[in-house]
């Protein structure tokens, strides 16, 4: 049994925004001619709050069940207007917008006469999709207070230690068996006396003091089922001697931060395994950190180097048929850094950068004006130099763009800065949760620049490398920024997400599985049920509303909340004429 | 909970305030001018994506302006502060106005009206608005303010057209200034920058010579709601460029003026090269250049988009000087090209040159020692490494621009994680 | 006899499409009021039957208009409306429906003015091809 439908159509000047071009009084008593319209009116500023407060008014008064304002566009106001309609006590989405505003009057300025015509088949329109509207409610599921955090290097420690301090139960899991992941290897820092190894200690402490921290050490997580607000996550932690232990955990929230691998180069791609005298960037951090196999003394294949190369961009910008296109943001950097602590230590010796951009970014670019101040030696290049071993030295030679020559300087020792590549495990994290990855292999954001921490997936978050490279304090930040993200989920009891999803009527679905092969977000599922009868399943959590099954389902079964097949059909034949 | 305060209303205080009042942390967003929105609404599009700047800040703003914890107070500033970490008394003033924002529509009737006419500073005063303006159409709030400098009623005693004309009467020519006192836990202070002074290198001829423009200027030339609606046309005669020169680390990489890197002039040459040539299929771009910091994700990417798929051409080399040729207007450009080690000069009909970005400090934050310069004049982090957006006194958090020039997906990181460090203190404050 | 007014049904995506569709009116462009545009989620919700019964109810002329590829705000469904509005056009074309009547647009949120573009183009074409004979009904 259907209720009578009672339409109300609110019409706004906008000042003279749409009353200046568009005859705002014939568009109502038009509109009062449409079938199920029982009252319509104008007004100057129908967002204003006397606006607002007339419609609540004739909600009450003229038992309307449906509303349609004709005014600027829906991504203005429409929130405001279905906030009017619940104030009412009327479902807000039993609601629908004309834009004859951005649509009509302020592109057709000139023709009056043809705005108004447009203006009252855009009110047309809208009437004969409020007149089959139904109510909706936001889908609400229960959170769980926790969060998992994957991955235990600089980013995932301070996520872990921001969300234990704000109040809730992390649970750590590394697939090493010490946290602090590459980090700990890169000895002093740039503008500090601090190790890497320090930087990971002092968050290690405050996460160990902290009994809302659970870590799992010598873990992986195996499967994750749910989707935002209740993960269920099973995660295996090897015990040693073969054994192994299956954790099951709740959450309702994920943060990846699964890191990088330093690029490994080739053999013999710039002589590297050819010789002991070439060393990568990342193996002469460890070289000159207290606690390396030198005890922080330079040595190099034995020797204590007078002269030493650095090669710059290895494994980045396609330097090599090896390396990767991209940037690897801080190996000019770091490389400076390493060069200038040298200098400190020992400063007689003699250093060539061969390098084919100086990316010294930001406030970094003070690295190398002391680089330059200490005479080091830049040599530019466009073509990757070449390494030779020779018996008591190696030699580096290149053309030098600069002075536009061919050089070739011998040095006792030769350093690959090399650049950043995905985390072995990206591809099988990605799949397991069904996020994406960009062209370079790293982990892909929801939008690269104003959802840098977010992934495609609501409620799995991302920080560190895992996205890209970034040094230290950018990795850092980027784990703060991810706990932020992780805490405005579980911060809440409950959360709501918008009901514009898709449905199925299980009666006239014929589970031919169309619709589950062509959601982007793998929202669909086919079912069989006891009878054999196998029906499409829509996971309302991880359904965004995209509609794309609905156009493409054969019997009619899966519809779209809010745009139905009846809904925009319905606009269509309106678009032509009233009933 | 205690509530936190966000200093500027930039994409960095934005998404800082967004970030904690998500949390369930009440916010009050503080902005000097009449709308959030900061210089990413001057942008036309945005490296590496080249989606349109407004179109993904304006959903932003506009959920800033619905959010029910967040307590917008644009056209004010933060006058003192006082206090520890969990605990600080701020008090701001919020300048009047002079139209009552409970009434305004942001209709613009009295825009029309209004016979003064003063430079725009959202076009950087390439064309004009008027005494009461909305500084730019997609403005959160958008409410009209009126300039007391320029206005008529408040120069001489006349005029009061606006008040006329205003549909639901908001005008109110008696507002007052109002002082605002909070106790909040923590401080965000994300008040951004500026472009420094381009004529500090006169030998480019900046405001000398009518084509030669700033980035943030052609930012503006490019957009639509830019003062020629998207038309790049020369300040001299209003003719399409032919030859545009970029010149990359002007007041930047320089030992007189500034001596960092600014970082992202780089990127935003190269993505304004990109459009121009999508402007004017047949300009031809050339951008001078010292190194190409494409340093962040997707950046390396586009550059080589930029020389490949639209043929932006790159000259390594920081050109010596910019001379005008004063009957054409056109611009001779002096370089020593250092992939060939030759001198050489070549004409171009337009000029762009990357500025240095400068931070620009709160004063009232600075005085009472909560926020520390840097060498640079940055906001200081001295704990970096492991609270890289924490100011130089505990509970105050410093990010984007503000603490060291970069773009903005950093700023949006620095963001995230200074309004997660904030909650803290707000919980237990 | 009355100047021929042609009617055109768009169906723009509410992230891109529709978005560029605003901001041509925050930007004061004109162009011709012969559009009806009708809103969907995503390119990916236009079922082909909404434009043949567009055609059918008398439209002259019918776009389908989303993101760029790659920019969808559903990841992919503007490639799944490409797939779809390919088979459905050579089919329009069985049907007698000039190619010019039907047109599949990528056009961004900032591209108000590719919006002008196509909107005059799509009426100039569609003028010139003169008023849709209802002849779809008559092959149902
Ligand atoms: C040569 C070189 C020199 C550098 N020098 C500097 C420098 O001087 N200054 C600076 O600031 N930065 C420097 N960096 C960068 C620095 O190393 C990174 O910024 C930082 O370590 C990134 O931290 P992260 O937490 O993102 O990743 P990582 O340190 O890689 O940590 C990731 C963690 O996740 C774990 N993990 C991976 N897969 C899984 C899985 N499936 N399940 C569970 N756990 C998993 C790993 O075991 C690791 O512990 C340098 C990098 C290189 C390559
Ligand atoms: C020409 C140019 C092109 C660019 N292109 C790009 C690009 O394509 N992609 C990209 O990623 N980045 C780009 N950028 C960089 C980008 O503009 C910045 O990263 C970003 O705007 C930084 O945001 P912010 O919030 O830190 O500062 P701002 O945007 O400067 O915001 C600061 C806000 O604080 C307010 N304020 C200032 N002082 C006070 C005070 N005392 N009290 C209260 N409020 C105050 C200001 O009014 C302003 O609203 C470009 C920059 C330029 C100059
Ligand atoms: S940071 Fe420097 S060394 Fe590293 S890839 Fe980029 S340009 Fe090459
Ligand atoms: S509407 Fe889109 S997201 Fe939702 S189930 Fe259908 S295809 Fe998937
Ligand atoms: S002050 Fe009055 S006339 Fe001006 S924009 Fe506001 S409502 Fe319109
Ligand atoms: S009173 Fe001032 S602001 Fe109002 S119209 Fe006159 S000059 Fe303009
Ligand atoms: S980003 Fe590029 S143009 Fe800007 S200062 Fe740095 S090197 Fe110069
Ligand atoms: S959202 Fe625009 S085409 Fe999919």
């Amino acid at each position: 049994m259907s209720e009578e439908i009672r339409i109300g159509v609110y019409v706004c000047h906008c000042g003279l925004n749409i009353a200046g071009v568009v005859n705002v009084k014939e568009v109502v008593e038009y509109a009062k001619t449409l079938p199920n319209v029982v009252v319509a009116k104008d007004y100057v500023f129908m967002c204003s709050a006397p606006g607002q407060a007339m419609i609540k008014e004739d909600i009450k008064e003229h038992k309307l069940n449906r509303v349609v304002v004709a005014a600027c566009s829906p991504a203005m106001h429409e929130p405001t207007f279905r906030g009017v309609l619940g104030d009412a006590g009327l479902n807000p989405y039993l609601f629908e917008m004309a834009n004859i505003r951005e649509h009509c009057s302020w592109v057709h300025p000139d023709d009056k006469e043809a705005a108004t015509e447009k203006a009252k088949e855009l009110v047309r329109m809208a009437v004969a999709k409020a007149r089959l509207l139904e109510p909706l409610e936001k889908i609400k599921s229960a959170v769980r207070p926790a969060v998992l955090v994957i991955g235990g290097g600089v980013a995932g420690l301070r996520a872990t230690l921001d969300l234990v301090e704000r109040g809730f139960d992390v649970y750590l899991v590394e697939k090493r068996s010490v946290l602090g992941g590459n980090a700990v290897k890169l000895g002093e820092l740039a503008y500090t006396t601090l190790t890497g190894k320090d930087v990971v200690n002092s968050l290690v402490e405050k996460i160990k003091a902290n009994p809302k921290a659970h870590i799992f050490l010598n873990s992986e997580v195996e499967k994750v089922d749910g989707s935002i607000g209740d993960f269920r996550v099973t995660v295996t932690r090897r015990l040693g001697e073969g054994k192994e232990e299956k954790i099951e955990l709740n959450v309702g929230a994920i943060i990846v931060a699964i890191g990088y691998d330093p690029y490994e180069p080739a053999i013999g791609e710039y002589g590297y395994k050819t010789t002991d005298k070439v060393v990568t960037l990342f193996q002469l951090m460890d070289i000159l950190s207290e606690e390396g196999p030198t005890k922080g003394e330079l040595l190099i294949g034995g020797i204590r180097p007078k002269s030493l190369a650095f090669i710059l961009c290895v494994g980045s910008l396609s330097t090599t048929p090896n390396a990767k296109p991209y940037c690897s943001r801080m190996c000019c950097s770091a490389s400076l850094k390493t060069i200038l602590k040298i200098k400190e230590k020992y400063p007689d010796i003699d250093v060539y950068v061969f390098y084919k951009d100086m990316r010294t970014y930001g406030k970094e670019e003070d690295l190398y004006w002391k680089a330059i101040e200490n005479e080091v030696k830049f040599i530019r290049f466009d073509e990757a130099p070449s390494v030779k071993p020779r018996d008591k030295f190696v030699e580096v030679e290149a053309f030098d763009t600069t002075i536009q020559e061919r050089i070739a300087i011998p040095v006792d020792a030769v350093v690959l800065a090399n650049g950043m590549v995905p985390a072995t495990d990206t591809e099988k994290i990605r799949i397991m949760l069904k996020i994406g990855c960009g062209a370079d292999g790293f982990l892909k954001e929801a939008h690269l620049k104003l959802r840098p921490v977010e992934a495609l997936t609501d409620g799995i978050f991302l920080a560190g490398v895992a996205t890209g490279p970034k040094n230290i304090i950018e990795s850092i930040a980027s784990g703060s920024a991810a706990a932020a993200k992780a805490a405005t989920i579980v911060t809440k009891e409950e959360i709501e997400v918008e009901p514009l999803i898709a449905r199925v009527n299980e009666d006239m679905c014929s589970g031919c599985g169309i619709c589950a092969a062509l959601c982007p977000y793998e929202a669909i599922t086919i079912e069989v049920k006891e009878d054999g009868k196998r029906i499409s399943k829509v996971n309302s959590m991880l359904c965004k509303g995209c509609g794309t099954c609905a156009a493409a389902c054969p019997s009619g079964a899966m519809q779209q909340s809010g745009f139905k097949d009846n809904q925009v059909m319905a606009q269509v034949v309106a678009t032509f004429r009233g009933e | 909970m205690k509530p936190v305060v966000v200093v500027g209303g930039g994409i960095a205080g934005i998404q800082a305030a967004l970030d904690l009042a998500d949390q369930g942390v009440k916010v009050y967003l503080v902005e000097k001018s009449p709308s959030i929105g900061g210089r990413m609404a001057q942008l036309d599009k945005t490296f590496p994506t080249l989606d349109c700047s407004s179109c993904i800040l304006t959903p932003k703003m506009v959920a800033v302006d619905r959010h029910e914890n967040i307590e917008l107070l644009t056209y004010a500033e933060v006058k003192e502060v006082v206090g520890e970490p969990g605990n600080f008394k701020v008090k701001i003033l919020k300048k009047p106005r002079y139209v009552d924002v409970d009434k305004c529509t942001g209709c613009g009737q009295c825009v029309m009206k209004c016979p003064v006419k003063v430079p725009n500073e959202f076009n950087l005063g390439m064309d004009m608005r008027k005494a009461i303006y909305i500084p730019f159409p997609q403005a959160v709030p958008l409410k009209a303010t009126i300039d007391p400098e320029h206005c008529l009623y408040f120069t001489k005693g006349v005029c009061r057209v606006c008040e006329r004309f205003c549909p639901p009467k908001a005008i109110n020519f008696n507002q007052k200034p109002e002082e605002i006192e909070l106790n909040v836990a923590a401080i965000i202070v994300a008040t951004g920058f500026s472009l420094d002074d381009a004529r500090k290198r006169g030998e480019y001829g900046y405001g000398k010579y009518p084509n030669v423009y700033t980035n943030l200027e052609f930012e503006r030339l490019l957009s639509s709601t830019g003062p020629t609606k998207g038309e790049i046309v020369r300040r001299s005669d209003g003719r399409h460029p032919k030859k545009i020169a970029f010149i990359q680390c002007v007041c930047s990489r320089d030992e007189l003026t500034n001596k960092y890197c600014s970082a992202i002039c780089c990127m935003a040459s190269t993505k304004e090269a990109i459009l121009a040539k999508e402007h004017l299929p047949d300009v031809e771009c050339t951008i001078f250049f010292m190194d190409v910091r494409a340093f962040g994700k997707g950046y390396q990417e586009f550059f080589e988009r930029a020389k490949q798929e639209f043929g932006v051409r790159f000259v390594r080399a920081r050109p010596a000087k910019i001379e005008e040729d004063p009957k054409t207007r056109n611009l001779i450009v002096y370089y020593e090209d250092t992939e060939t080690s030759r001198f050489t000069k070549e004409e171009f009909d337009m000029v762009v040159l990357a500025v240095a970005l400068r931070p620009i400090l709160p004063e009232s934050l600075v005085k009472s020692g909560l926020i520390q310069p840097d060498n640079y004049g940055f906001a200081d982090v001295p704990e970096m490494y492991i609270e890289p957006v924490r100011a130089s006194k505990p509970g105050i958090f410093v990010i984007g621009v503000l603490q060291s020039p970069k773009d903005i997906p950093d700023s949006v990181i620095q963001a995230g994680a200074a309004a997660m460090r904030a909650a803290i203190y707000a919980i237990s404050g | 006899m009355a100047e021929f007014k042609p009617k055109i049904v768009v169906f723009a995506c509410n992230w891109c499409t529709y978005a560029a569709l605003d901001l041509a009116g925050t930007s004061r462009m004109k162009y011709p009021a012969n559009f009806r545009v009708i809103k969907v989620m995503c390119s990916g919700r236009v079922d082909p039957q909404f434009v043949l019964e567009a055609f059918k109810q008398g439209a002259d002329g019918v776009i389908v208009a989303g993101c760029h590829p790659g920019d969808c705000h559903y990841v992919n469904g503007n490639m799944k409306t490409l797939r779809r509005m390919t088979m459905l056009k050579k089919m329009l074309e069985e049907m007698g429906i000039e190619k010019e009547r039907f047109r599949l647009e990528w056009i961004s949120a900032a591209e108000a003015t590719k919006w002008v573009q196509v909107a005059n183009e799509m009426v100039e074409q569609v003028k010139a091809l003169g008023p849709l004979k209802p002849r779809l009904e008559v092959k149902e």
